[in-house]
C-alpha cells in the first residue's frame, strides 16, 4: 500500500520558563492512502503537538525536527513557506476540537468555506459555492444554500462541526487530520459526527489521522492505531490486533479502563492506571511508563526501550522490553 | 460510549511536578522578573523618599524670593552654579527646592484624590455588581452620566467658582475620577457574586455588609489597586493641568504644573524653566503607570504579556 | 436593529438631560453666581441688582427649566461678557475644535492601529518594545507640556510651523500632534492586546490550516476582529479630546470651543460655560452611540440583538 505520509523520528520541543518542554520525543508514523489512523493517548501526551507539527501550525518558538517527514513523496520540512501553504489547505486539511470557536465570527460561512479553494485551485466564486453547497449537503447540514450567507453564531455546535468537516473536504485533500473533533460535542451528536467522518472518509478515499483520548471511538472507526505515551508511540498495530492482543502494559491498562459489552459485568469494578504522567521537561531516564507499570523490571529504570516488532511483524510494534522478552521466552 | 468510563485516566500538566515554591517567593520572583514593575517601583520609591525628606534635602527655602538671583540657569549651563543645581525661577526661588516640595503636592493630591474616588467608585460598583437588577441599572446610568461629563471643563468651572486650593483640588478630583473604580468593581463583583465562598457565607447567615466588606472586598482588591495607580497618575496630571491653567493650586505653592505655567513666558529663551518640572511630572507619572501595568500583569494568570 | 438604535437613542437623550441637570446644579451650588459675576468690589445693592437682572433670584428648579426650554430650541441666552448670543459664539468656535479633534483622532488612529498590529505580530521584539515605550511615554506626558515643547522645538527653534492662532492649516499641525499623542497610547495598546488575543484564537488557527497567506490571515481574519473594540475607543477618545481641547487650545491660542470655555470660566460667564459643557457632553454621547452602531455593524453577533 502506498504511504501518503511517512514520518521518522519527529521531535517537538517548546522553550518554557522551567526548561525545554520536549512534547514529542521521536515519533515514527506513517499513514497509507485512504486509511484511518487513530492516535490515542491521554491529554498532554503530545498527540495534538504531533498533529500541529504535521500541519506546520506550531508557533515559531517551537522547535520541530525529524529525520524524514514525507508527504506523498515531498519532504515537508524542506518546502518553502509558500509551498508549505500550498500543501496545507489544498492537500492536507484539519478539523479542530472546538467547533464553537474555530470559525471566524465576522465572516459568513460561505466566505470561509470558499476562500481556501479559490486561493488554491483558482476556481471561480460560483464554482466554489457550488462545491460548498454540495459538501454541506453531504455533511448533513440542512438548507445548505441558505447557510452560505449565515454567520457562525447562528449555528449550533454540532452544525458548526459539520461545516468544519465540509470545509476540510473543500479542496479534495489526500489527508485530513482530525484533532479530537467530537470531544466538545454532546454524546448523541458525537456518534453522528463520528459516523459522518467515517462515511465521508470511505466515500472520498481520504486518509485520516484521527486524534482522540477515547478508546471507544478508536474501536468504532480505526483501521490502524498508534498509542502514545509521554511524547512517544508505545504501541502501534491494526485496530483488530490491538484490541485482540495488546502488548504494552499501558495499552493493556487503557483497555482495562473501558467496559466491554457482554464481558464486563454490571456493577463490577473498572480498573484505572495508578500514578500520573511524568513531566516532559528535560530528559527522561529509562522507560517513561516505568513509575506506573506493574510489569516493570530492573532495566526499565535506566534503559529507554525502543520500538520493536511484535511476532516479527512490522504491522505490530511495541516499545517494551518486557513484552518482547516474554514473547521470546514463550518461543 | 460514555465519557467517564472510556476516557483515558488522569491528565497532569507538567507544572505539577515542579518543586513546591512558597507563594511569596513566587510573587517575589515575578516581581523581580518584571522589568517595568521593578523600574517603576524603584523610581516611585525614590520620588516618595525625596518628597518625604524634602525639608531636610532641599538646599533652600522653596518660598524664599531673591530678586538679585533671578533666572539663574541650572548647573550644566555655562552660567550655572552648584549653589542652585536646577537654577532659580523668575522670583529667584531655588528650583531644586521647589521641585522637591512640588513632589509632595503631586503625591498628596494623587493619593488623596485616588482614595476619595476609590471609596465612591468602589461603593457604587460593588453595590451595582452584587445586587444587580434595578440597583445596577441606576448605578450604571450614573456611571454613564459621569462619563459624559467633560472632566477638565467641569473641574475648571467648579474650581473657578470655589477658588483653587490644595484641598479643593483634591476634593474636586476625588469627586470626578471615580468612574473607572466603579466600572471595575462592578464587573469583578459580578464575576464573584455567585462564587461558592459567597454562597457559603450566605448560608451561614452572614449579613450583607459582612459579605461585601469581609468576603468580597479582599477578593477584588488587587484589581482595585491597579485602578488606584492609574487614577493616581490621572489625578496628578489633572492637577498639573488645572494649576497650569491657573485654576488649581495657587501661587506661591510649588506645584509642578504651576511652575510650568510660571515659566511659560520665559520658555523661548530659557527652555529649562519648563523642561525641568515637565520631565519631573513625566517621570513620576511614568513610574506610577509602570507600577500599575506591572501589578496588572502580576494579577493576570500566568502573567501574559 | 431599529429597536436597538431606538433604545440606545432614548438612553442617550436622557443621559444628556441628566448631564445638563448635574452641571447646572454643580455650578449653582459651588458658590453664589451673583457675587461672582458682580466681582469682589461690588456693593450689596449691585449684587442684588445682578441677581434680579440675570434671574438668579428665582427658584433653581425654575431657572433650570427656563434654561432647558431655551436650550432645546438651541437658544442658550446671551453671554455676560462677550457682546453676543451664546449660540453664535459657539457656532463660531465649534468648527475649529471639531477640526482639531478630527485631525488629532485621524493622526492617532493612523499611527496607533498599524503600530499596534506590528507590535502584536512582532511580539517581544525591539519593535514591540519601542511601540510600548512610545505608548508609555505618551500616557505619562502632560499634554500641555508636550504642546509647549513642540512650540519651543518646531516654532521657535526650527521656524517650521506657527506657534499659535488658527488662520491656516499649518496652525493646526502642532496642536493636532499634541492632542493626538495624548489619545494614541490607549488605542495602540488596545489594538495590540486585541490582536494578540485574536492571533491566538482558534479561528486564526483554522485560517492558517487552510493554507492562506500570512497577509490574508492577518488582514482579513485577525485585524477586523481585533479592531472592533478600537473603534469604540476611538469614538470615546474623540469625546475626551473635545473635552480636553480647553488645555491644548489655550496653549496654542486656537480660538475654539475650549478657549471660549476657558475665557468664560475666568470671567464668570456662566451661560457660556453651561452651554459648552452641555454641547461637549452631547457630542460625547452621540459619539458613544455612533460607536455602538458601528460595532454592531462590524460584529455580526451584535446585530441580532
Amino acid at each position: 500500500m502506498k504511504r501518503i505520509l511517512d514520518v521518522k523520528n519527529l521531535q517537538v520541543s517548546l522553550p518554557t520558563p522551567n526548561g525545554n518542554l520536549r512534547a514529542v520525543r521521536g515519533i515514527d508514523l506513517h499513514v497509507n492512502k485512504g486509511e484511518m489512523l487513530c492516535i490515542v493517548g491521554e491529554s498532554g501526551c503530545g498527540k495534538s503537538m504531533t498533529s500541529m507539527a504535521l500541519m506546520g501550525l506550531l508557533p515559531k518558538r517551537a522547535e520541530v525536527t525529524a529525520e524524514t517527514m514525507y508527504f506523498d513523496g515531498m519532504d515537508l520540512l524542506s518546502l518553502s513557506k509558500k509551498e508549505r501553504n500550498q500543501v496545507r489547505g489544498m492537500r492536507m486539511s484539519m478539523i479542530f476540537q472546538e467547533p464553537m470557536t474555530s470559525l471566524n465570527p465576522s465572516y459568513t460561512l460561505g466566505n470561509q468555506l470558499c476562500e481556501g479553494i479559490i486561493k488554491h485551485k483558482k476556481v471561480s466564486k460560483d464554482e466554489a459555492k457550488k462545491r460548498a453547497v454540495y459538501l454541506l449537503e453531504r455533511a448533513g447540514v440542512p438548507y445548505p444554500e441558505k447557510r452560505l450567507d449565515q454567520y457562525p453564531h447562528q449555528l449550533s455546535g454540532g452544525l458548526r462541526q459539520r461545516v468544519m468537516i465540509a470545509m476540510a473536504l473543500m479542496c479534495e485533500p489526500d489527508l485530513i487530520i482530525a484533532d479530537e473533533p467530537t470531544t466538545a460535542l454532546d454524546v448523541t451528536i458525537q456518534a453522528q459526527i463520528l459516523r459522518l467522518i467515517r462515511e465521508l472518509q470511505q466515500e472520498f478515499g481520504t486518509a485520516v489521522i484521527f486524534i482522540t483520548h477515547d478508546l471507544g471511538v478508536v474501536a468504532r472507526i480505526a483501521d490502524r492505531v498508534a498509542v502514545m505515551y509521554a511524547g512517544q508511540v508505545v504501541e502501534t498495530a491494526s485496530a483488530q490486533d490491538l484490541f485482540a492482543d495488546p502488548q504494552h502494559p499501558y495499552t493493556k491498562g487503557l483497555l482495562n479502563c473501558i467496559p466491554i459489552p457482554g464481558k464486563t459485568l454490571p456493577g463490577s469494578h473498572l480498573e484505572s492506571i495508578p500514578g500520573v504522567v511524568p513531566s516532559l521537561i528535560g530528559e527522561l531516564k529509562g522507560c517513561a511508563f516505568e513509575n506506573r507499570c506493574s510489569a516493570s523490571i530492573g532495566e526499565c529504570c535506566y534503559r529507554s526501550p525502543s520500538l520493536e516488532n511484535h511476532l516479527g511483524s512490522e504491522a505490530h510494534q511495541v516499545r517494551c522490553p518486557v513484552a518482547t522478552t516474554s514473547f521470546q521466552e514463550a518461543v | 460510549m460514555s465519557d467517564s468510563t472510556s476516557t483515558v485516566s488522569t491528565a497532569a500538566s507538567a507544572s505539577t511536578f515542579l518543586p513546591e515554591v512558597p507563594e511569596w517567593r513566587r510573587m517575589m520572583n515575578r516581581f523581580l522578573g518584571h522589568r517595568g514593575l521593578l523600574m517603576g517601583s524603584i523610581i516611585l520609591g525614590l520620588i516618595v523618599v525625596l518628597a518625604i525628606l524634602a525639608p531636610w534635602l532641599a538646599p533652600h527655602d522653596p518660598y524664599l524670593q531673591n530678586i538679585s538671583q533671578r533666572m539663574i540657569p541650572p548647573v550644566w549651563h555655562e552660567k550655572g552654579s552648584w549653589e542652585h543645581v536646577f537654577g532659580t525661577d523668575k522670583l529667584g526661588r531655588d528650583y531644586l527646592s521647589r521641585l522637591l516640595y512640588g513632589a509632595r503636592i503631586s503625591l498628596t493630591i494623587g493619593l488623596s484624590a485616588a482614595l476619595i474616588s476609590g471609596l465612591i467608585g468602589t461603593t457604587l460598583g460593588v453595590l451595582a455588581g452584587y445586587f444587580g437588577g434595578r440597583v445596577d441599572a441606576v448605578i450604571s446610568y450614573i456611571i454613564t452620566t459621569r462619563l459624559a461629563m467633560p472632566v477638565v471643563l467641569v473641574a475648571l468651572a467648579m474650581s473657578a467658582l470655589v477658588g483653587g486650593s490644595l484641598q479643593m483640588v483634591i476634593i474636586l478630583l476625588g469627586l470626578l475620577l471615580w468612574d473607572r473604580f466603579a466600572v471595575v468593581a462592578r464587573s469583578t463583583t459580578q464575576q464573584l457574586r455567585d462564587a461558592e465562598f459567597i454562597a457559603s457565607a450566605k448560608v451561614l447567615g452572614a449579613s450583607t455588609t459582612y459579605i461585601l466588606v469581609r468576603e468580597l472586598l479582599p477578593n477584588i482588591l488587587s484589581a482595585l489597586i491597579v485602578v488606584m495607580t492609574l487614577e493616581m497618575a490621572h489625578a496628578i496630571l489633572l492637577e498639573a493641568t488645572l494649576s497650569f491653567l491657573g485654576l488649581g493650586v495657587q501661587p506661591p505653592m510649588p506645584s509642578w504644573g504651576l511652575m510650568i505655567s510660571e515659566g511659560k513666558a520665559y520658555m523661548f529663551f530659557k527652555t529649562w524653566v519648563i523642561a525641568i518640572p515637565g520631565i519631573a511630572l513625566m517621570v513620576l507619572v511614568l513610574a506610577i503607570n509602570l507600577v500599575g501595568d506591572g501589578l496588572r500583569d502580576m494579577n493576570a494568570p500566568e502573567g501574559r504579556n | 436593529m431599529l429597536v436597538f438604535i431606538f433604545r440606545r437613542l432614548l438612553v442617550a437623550f436622557s443621559v444628556a438631560i441628566t448631564v445638563s441637570i448635574v452641571s447646572f446644579m454643580l455650578l449653582h451650588l459651588s458658590g453664589d453666581l451673583a457675587i461672582s459675576i458682580a466681582g469682589p468690589e461690588s456693593t450689596a445693592e449691585q449684587v442684588e441688582q445682578i441677581r434680579i437682572d440675570f434671574g438668579l433670584d428665582k427658584p433653581m428648579v425654575y431657572q433650570y427649566f427656563d434654561w432647558l426650554w431655551s436650550a432645546v430650541q438651541l437658544d442658550f441666552g446671551r453671554s455676560y461678557y462677550f457682546q453676543d448670543t451664546v449660540m453664535s459664539l459657539i457656532s463660531d468656535r465649534l468648527p475649529v475644535t471639531l477640526t482639531l479633534g478630527g485631525l488629532a483622532l485621524a493622526l492617532a488612529t493612523v499611527i496607533a492601529i498599524p503600530l499596534g498590529v506590528i507590535a502584536a505580530i512582532k511580539q517581544d521584539t525591539w519593535i514591540d518594545r519601542l511601540a510600548l515605550t512610545i505608548a508609555v511615554i505618551g500616557q505619562a506626558m502632560p499634554s500641555f507640556w508636550f504642546g509647549l515643547t513642540l512650540i519651543v522645538i518646531f516654532a521657535v527653534n526650527l521656524h517650521w510651523l506657527p506657534a499659535g492662532g488658527n488662520e491656516t492649516w499649518q496652525h493646526f499641525v502642532l496642536p493636532a500632534i499634541a492632542l493626538g499623542y495624548y489619545a494614541m497610547p490607549a488605542m495602540m495598546r488596545l489594538t495590540r492586546t486585541g490582536m494578540l488575543e485574536v492571533l491566538n484564537s482558534d479561528y486564526i488557527r483554522t485560517a492558517r490550516s487552510k493554507g492562506l497567506n500570512e497577509s490574508s490571515v492577518i488582514f482579513k481574519h485577525a485585524l477586523r476582529n481585533a479592531v472592533i473594540p478600537v473603534v469604540a475607543l476611538a469614538a470615546v477618545e474623540l469625546g475626551f479630546m473635545l473635552g480636553g481641547s480647553v488645555v491644548i487650545e489655550s496653549v496654542f491660542s486656537l480660538k475654539g470651543l475650549g478657549q471660549l470655555a476657558w475665557d468664560a470660566i475666568t470671567r464668570n460667564d456662566y451661560p457660556v460655560v453651561q452651554a459648552v459643557v452641555l454641547i461637549i457632553a452631547v457630542f460625547y454621547i452621540l459619539l458613544t452611540f455612533l460607536a455602538d452602531v458601528i460595532n454592531a455593524m462590524l460584529d455580526p453577533r451584535l446585530r441580532v440583538r
